[in-house]
């Protein structure tokens, strides 16, 4: 018998042991909370479904209906206003910018010709940042970068998870209106590389720590960082009321 | 070592990690920009595990901290017990914390890292605290 067991008094190491149990049952709990809220978070793959894959499609191109694109912008070219996203397509925030804030600036600022929107795309969560921003790039030059963005918001899957399959993205190039393999096959094209270059080259000068971040100002002059507060519309909202003075 | 120098160690320990935990709930809830040389604090504080049905992980972590310094202040077998379970729920939760940056996020946050040291730090003195003690009450009888 050790020094120890003999000094300890047996109550006390039962109420030692109740500590640690009562400890692991605590870890336990936040565990499988932690588990299931992760679960709950993923957005199921368009593929499971196709009547999902269909109703956001449909979003999508409601969403985007009539409203001019230029490679990387939407909105009209002489919008007073311009607004700039920097943003990887694996980030689940950027996911909820995009469900929950955009369609409200795209009806209320960019379809009346108010606000253009600039997506500068960067990959650095991991492989399917990298595939899935690829395409869209590789889409902005048939101007359809914006319904690609967004619909891949919409089927976003867990990170690194290989959700950017070549199945999934080909379906939302599809989905989109283009040539799945000629968009695919773009993937490692010129434009492509410069595009990525191109992002990261502003990002780095705008001191882009995270994502998604924005810049917001008058369009043709340097564009000022927005830190909203939220990634909720009203912070946007007011930013842009401001800049065009109502 | 005595209680009282337990107690001051663990009292910095969680005054360390309350810091850290405060600096991240903070940052959550301002959108601010967490000063990370990796970049992977980003990538783990905007995932899907960086909450708990709405609340994020790092203000549980200042929840627990301030249990731990709040414990301290107690009579003193509560308090070491209190401590102690707070700190081994903390520790075990940070292990599977480590786990999901590994496997699941693939990025570590240098915070959460720094947090999850601390909390195991504690768990360990309370841990001898508590052994401590009954070793000296079992000497006392």
């Amino acid at each position: 018998m050790s020094r120890t067991r003999t000094n300890v008094p047996a109550h006390s190491r039962k109420r030692l042991l109740l500590a640690l149990a009562a400890g692991a049952l605590v870890a336990a709990a936040l565990v499988a909370t932690s588990l299931v809220n992760a679960r709950a978070e993923s957005p199921k793959p368009v593929a499971e479904t196709a009547s999902e894959a269909a109703a956001g499609t449909a979003e999508v191109s409601r969403l985007l209906s009539g409203i001019p694109q230029d490679g990387t912008f939407v909105g009209r070219p002489d919008a007073p206003v311009t607004l700039v996203e920097y943003a990887d397509l694996q980030c689940p925030y950027c996911a909820q910018w995009a469900r929950e804030t955009l369609p409200a600036l795209i009806r209320d600022y960019v379809r009346p010709g108010k606000l253009r929107i600039e997506f500068r795309g960067l990959a650095f969560i991991g492989p399917d940042s990298d595939s899935a921003l690829r395409t869209a790039l590789a889409a902005a030059a048939h101007d359809r970068l914006w319904h690609v963005v967004e619909l891949l918001y919409l089927n976003q899957g867990a990170e690194n998870s290989g959700w950017a399959s070549d199945e999934l993205l080909g379906g939302i190039l599809e989905a989109s209106g283009l040539d799945p393999a000629a968009v695919l096959g773009a993937r490692g094209s010129q434009e492509v590389e410069g595009l990525l270059l191109r992002a990261n080259t502003q990002a780095q000068a705008a001191r882009v720590q995270g994502t998604p971040s924005f810049q917001l100002g008058r369009t043709g002059e340097a564009l000022p960082p927005l830190t909203p507060h939220t990634l909720a519309p009203p912070p946007f909202r007011a930013a842009v009321e401001q800049l065009l003075g109502s | 070592m005595n209680e009282r120098r337990y107690v001051a160690a663990t009292g910095a320990l969680a005054a360390l990690g309350a810091g850290i935990a405060g600096y991240l709930t903070f940052l959550h809830y301002t959108d601010g920009r967490i000063a990370c040389p990796t970049g992977g604090c980003e990538t783990v504080q905007s995932s899907s595990y960086a909450e708990l049905l709405g609340v994020p992980v790092a203000l549980l972590g200042l929840v627990a901290y301030a249990a731990i310094l709040a414990a301290l202040a107690w009579p003193r077998e509560a308090g070491r017990w209190l401590a102690l379970s707070a700190a081994v729920a903390g520790t075990l939760f940070s292990a599977y914390l480590i786990l999901v940056q590994a496997y699941e996020i693939g990025a570590f946050c240098l915070w959460c890292l720094a947090s999850d040291g601390v909390v195991t730090a504690i768990a360990a003195l309370a841990f001898l605290r508590v052994r401590a003690a009954d070793r000296h009450a079992g000497a006392a009888r």
